[in-house]
């Protein structure tokens, strides 16, 4: 089904991408995008349908600190919720005012409409205000998900990455994940089960950063646009269903060839809070910026590295430690570790051979209104990065004000570059 | 509108000359005599006071303050107003370095605009008590007053910025984030190391006493680039340290992610503009997990290893076992206080000092100011419970508040009892740090500091686990309130998230609540007029009442402190 | 006793004058026409302070 409402996206698929006058597009079709695009038009989507009438369960999460990995033990898959094509979220705003993240107030929307009730149960964090307060909600109405047998568990998630939190991570992924799952679903949790799950979360996981990769090129041959939707079909349907399309768009990736003359005027990194949706990328890359690297809420960087299993440690114990240390989120509050984000960024802008960042925030997320500011100053200053700095909502309904903001960045860079080129001071 | 108002005034009109006042005060004498003269000895019934007739519109100041009857205004003059001036100045003088108050009061903006008011917070605060109210009442915030010069004067004495080096003071001092309890540095209190909860004066307390301050550091943090719809509080703090408004009084500093992501965030902007050792001591979120206690426990240690290394000062746990067990009495007190608040009509203090002195004294940790004065607090209150006596008798309904407070408006109760008969009882904040710390054995010790740490204020009641918030269901039963205040915190994300569920829940239980919009500390957002005309509003049209002091209902006091 | 009288005069007077003060709120009035603006503008006018987006932004080591 083509969403009506979504104008920008129905241009998409008829490849009339607002091209420039006399451009065209020179890259092939990428294998399964049509597919993911249609897969991403609801969390209820056909593998996630197909998994559920193979009768696996569905365990929603909202957050990388609920380990994607322990959510896909055989007999379960994982589904990281979104809800997109999102209007006006009024119910949800009955519940939790017009003054909280948009995000959380439309997966609540979502979830008083029906658009959940496939889930067998939500593995919660608190790991955001908004978002906990969602998932409470979950807890708290049992008639909010048409499931009798539908239940939420939370778990605590430490501020710090240093060998007290990752065991205290570990506890609690035992006793508030695993334990329940075995209890209330009857899921194998045993070490050889995780070990398995590891192994296959790290095949979606190398095969994700292998399609990722392409955006290091001189001329990348995977537009941003497109590698969202990569990254977010891994995120939201089941892996066993998913991965074999995943592997046919990287094959045919490498034989890809890039436009002689790039589309785009810049690359950017594309740094931020929560995002998941791809539309939002493909605007920055409309108004003539490449998102070459993704490092936000349901972004790849840097949660697409694999999870390795150290010795002397259980599966369970390289899981704590795997997602504790790999998580570059702004909750962590140890003073080395608030630094170095700044530094993981300018690295990203280095690897990826980025023009500059664009800093996103979602509109009244706390954590990133301060990261996104500090961020601002301290990228521009000691990196010498140029940043764009915005705030978004979850909906892209500020469409015009975002693509003056982003013609406005891009041309500047622009502009510097060619004064660097020709030597200007 | 209220700034233009002030433009039109006339001088006589600003120092609150009203033409025919004298005219009608010698008509109010002729009229009854009599009448006249027994208020003039017992002051007016409450529903003849007219308390809004005293105030200079917009300015929230007095024509003149009000006449309580001879024995109780002559109390406020003598033991009230001379008494805190004179003993303001003695708590100076009787600092380390007391001339640094007046190099305080220059540099520092927070200092200058708020220590001078003082009084005109008493003022609020305690409009309309009368008798033991009004003592007790009084005797707390002499308390908080004794602190707040005690807290800044430490400050300035090790401030780098006036010795212009590092000195041995400096180097044992700790700063640690307000939301950070003062208990958790007892063990090194009687090794001469002292602990300034860093933003409790220039900011916390500021709020209170005059809300104009604040609003400065809010606008500089938005300068920067900092939307405007994050915690006001943590907007505000980072707005002390962007104006560079922080004394440089400690080496290092203790942090925390209480409340709010917003704190979690602020400690990112305080990590740059100190630019020194910072330890992150947070506290689970959901904090009573058993699993969670043992981590609790370990960062506590953790921060006593860091203050240890920082600022030279031993661990000693004779040190922790003295302040530990001080405190214990003084939290006994505390619920001797709630049980005569919960059972009797006796409770002589009100609604604002009580939340205030709470949480006062639960940051700053244990200090001889609190056990004096809680004694004196202790025969008063023996005093109204023995005699039967009725302190607020104008109570219609016994009301809880719960989340979190307008720190510009805390004397919005102090207004409700007056004008409509709601007695505040009790309020959330209050309600926290509610554990005993056993000092038997070091692990006990520690179990209990974790717990009395987690029960910090925001983390146990409002983020933190819904099952906490709706607490306020059994405490409303316990305090035998049939009313809720609902502080409506427009930016606080924890509470704006659950929102529907506390009406929803209203409706069921058929429980009578106002909600109370503001936004902390800014009085910008939502006045503190919008403030009772919202009350006002649901006093008159849900319960359909009359007010006690109508000339309380419409008054204009947006340019007040 | 002339000296007491005296005291006790100087005292009355003292006394009355502060509850003048007291009661017609002179010193709000003179706080908050004449001090605040004054220290406001001082505030607003003090220089020398350090410009924060200055400090640096270095790395620290993991305490």
């Amino acid at each position: 089904m083509i969403p009506l409402h979504n104008w920008d996206c129905n241009c998409a698929r008829l490849g009339i991408l607002f091209l420039r006058k006399g451009e065209s597009i020179h890259m092939r079709d990428l294998k399964n995008m049509i597919k993911f695009e249609d897969l991403l038009l609801e969390a209820h989507n056909d593998l996630v349908r197909q998994a559920k009438e193979e009768g696996k369960k569905a365990l929603g999460y909202t957050c990388y600190f609920m380990p994607e990995v322990l959510l896909n033990l055989p007999g379960c898959f994982s589904v990281r919720l979104r809800a997109p094509r999102s209007a006006s979220p009024d119910m949800a705003t009955y519940y939790m005012s017009g003054r909280t993240c948009m995000y959380g107030r439309a997966l609540m929307e979502r979830a008083l409409e029906g658009g959940f009730n496939f889930l067998d149960a939500q593995l919660a964090t608190e790991t955001c205000t908004v978002t906990c307060r969602f998932q409470e909600h979950l807890q708290m109405m049992p008639e909010l998900i048409d499931n009798p047998d539908f239940f939420c568990e939370f778990t605590d998630v430490p501020f710090k990455k240093n060998d007290i939190s990752i065991q205290h991570y570990k506890d609690q992924l035992q006793d508030h994940v695993l334990d329940v799952l075995h209890d209330k679903l009857g899921i194998d949790i045993s070490d050889e089960a995780i070990r398995k799950a590891i192994e296959e979360q790290n095949e979606i996981n190398r095969v994700i950063r292998e399609i990722g990769e392409y955006r290091k090129l001189d001329n990348p041959t995977i537009t941003g646009f497109e590698f969202a939707l990569c990254q977010l079909v891994a995120l939201a349907c089941p892996h066993y269903l998913i991965l074999p399309m995943l592997k046919e768009t990287l094959e045919d990736l490498k034989t890809r060839e890039p436009d002689p003359k790039p589309d785009y005027r810049i690359k950017v990194v594309l740094a931020g809070s929560e995002n998941d949706d791809p539309y939002f990328v493909q605007l920055i890359e409309q108004c003539g910026a490449r998102v070459v690297a993704d490092r936000y809420c349901y972004g790849s960087l840097p949660g697409r590295d694999e999870i390795e299993i150290r010795e002397g440690e259980t599966a369970l114990d390289a899981v704590a430690r795997h997602y504790l240390e790999s998580s570059q989120c702004t909750r962590f509050m140890e003073q080395h570790v608030m630094r170095q984000r700044k530094e993981y960024l300018a690295n990203l802008v280095k690897e990826y051979k980025a023009d500059g960042i664009i800093i996103e925030q979602m509109k009244f997320c706390e954590y990133w209104s301060y990261e996104r500011m500090i961020d601002t100053f301290v990228l521009r200053r000691d990196y010498g990065i140029p940043v764009c700095s915005i705030e978004k909502e979850y909906t892209n309904n500020a469409v015009g004000q975002l693509r003056t903001r982003f013609q406005a960045f891009i041309e500047s860079v622009e502009l510097k570059k060619l004064q660097e080129e020709r030597g200007v001071g | 509108m209220a700034e233009e108002r002030m433009v039109k005034m006339s001088l006589a009109e600003k120092l609150g000359y009203r033409k025919g006042d004298l005219k009608n005060f010698v008509k109010y004498i002729a009229d009854d005599p009599k009448q006249a003269c027994k208020d003039f000895i017992y002051g007016k019934e409450h529903e003849r006071r007219n308390i809004g007739d005293l105030y200079i519109q917009p300015t929230g100041l007095y024509r003149h303050r009000e006449w309580r009857g001879l024995k109780d205004t002559l109390y406020y003059f003598n033991v009230i107003w001379c008494y805190n001036y004179g003993m303001m100045v003695a708590d100076i003088l009787s600092a380390e370095k007391p001339l640094r108050f007046f190099q305080g009061i220059w540099r520092y903006r927070w200092l200058g605009q708020t220590y001078i008011p003082v009084l005109h917070w008493f003022d609020r605060g305690l409009e309309g008590l009368r008798g033991p109210a009004l003592r007790a009442s009084a005797w707390h915030y002499r308390g908080m007053v004794h602190a707040t010069i005690e807290q800044f004067m430490r400050m300035f004495a090790r401030d780098i910025r006036f010795n212009g080096k590092e000195t041995e003071l400096w180097r044992k001092t700790v700063l640690h984030n307000e939301t950070v309890s003062g208990s958790i540095f007892y063990p090194f209190r009687d090794g001469g190391l002292v602990d300034i909860p860093l933003e409790m004066i220039p900011y916390f307390v500021t709020c209170h006493v005059n809300s104009n301050t604040v609003l400065h550091y809010i606008d500089a943090i938005q300068t920067l680039g900092l939307p405007a719809d994050p915690c006001p509080m943590c907007q505000a703090e980072a707005g002390v340290g962007i104006m560079d408004d922080y004394p440089d009084s400690a080496p290092c500093i203790v942090t925390s992610n209480e409340a709010c992501d917003a704190s979690v965030a602020t400690s990112i902007i305080q990590d740059w503009f100190l630019n020194r050792p910072l330890y992150a001591m947070p506290q689970p979120m959901r904090y009573d997990d058993p699993l969670v206690q043992k981590r609790c426990q370990e960062e506590i240690e953790g921060a006593w290893k860091f203050v240890e290394e920082q600022t030279g000062v031993p661990f000693s746990w004779e040190s922790f076992k003295k302040y530990a067990e001080l405190q214990n009495e003084q939290l006994y007190f505390e619920r001797e206080k709630w049980d005569v608040a919960a059972r009797t009509n006796n409770y002589p203090i009100n609604g604002v000092a009580q939340a205030l002195y709470r949480i006062y004294y639960s940051q700053y940790g244990w200090n001889e100011t609190w056990q004096l004065l809680d004694s004196r607090v202790r025969k008063i209150m023996e005093n109204c419970v023995a005699n039967q006596i009725d302190t607020f008798p104008k109570t219609r309904h016994r009301v809880i508040a719960w989340s979190c407070a307008p720190l510009y408006y805390s004397n919005w109760c102090t207004w409700a009892y007056n004008c409509w008969g709601l007695n505040v009882v009790i309020n959330m904040d209050s309600l926290m740090f509610d554990k005993d710390i056993r000092t038997d054995t070091y692990e006990h010790a520690l179990e209990d500091l974790g717990w009395y740490n987690e029960l910090a204020p925001m983390r146990a009641m409002a983020v933190g686990g819904h099952e906490h918030i709706f607490k306020l269901w059994d405490y409303m039963e316990q305090f035998n309130c049939d009313m809720v205040a609902m502080y409506d915190q427009l930016q606080c994300k924890g509470m704006q998230g659950i929102k529907g569920m506390f009406e929803d829940e209203f409706r069921r239980r058929g429980i009578h609540a106002f909600w109370l919009p503001h936004a902390l500390p800014d009085k910008r957002t939502v006045s503190r007029k919008e403030i009772r005309d919202g009350i006002s509003g649901y006093m008159i049209n849900v319960m359909h009442e009359e007010p006690l002091d109508p000339s309380l209902l419409d008054f204009d006091d947006d340019l007040t402190w | 006793m002339k000296l007491i009288f005296k005291i006790i005069r100087i005292f009355a007077i003292v006394y009355a004058a502060l509850f003048a003060v007291f009661y017609f709120d002179l010193d709000g009035k003179l706080l908050y026409y004449v001090y605040e603006p004054a220290m406001c503008k001082h505030y607003d006018n003090i220089e020398g302070r350090r410009n924060i987006i200055d400090i640096p932004y270095e790395m620290k080591d993991e305490i």
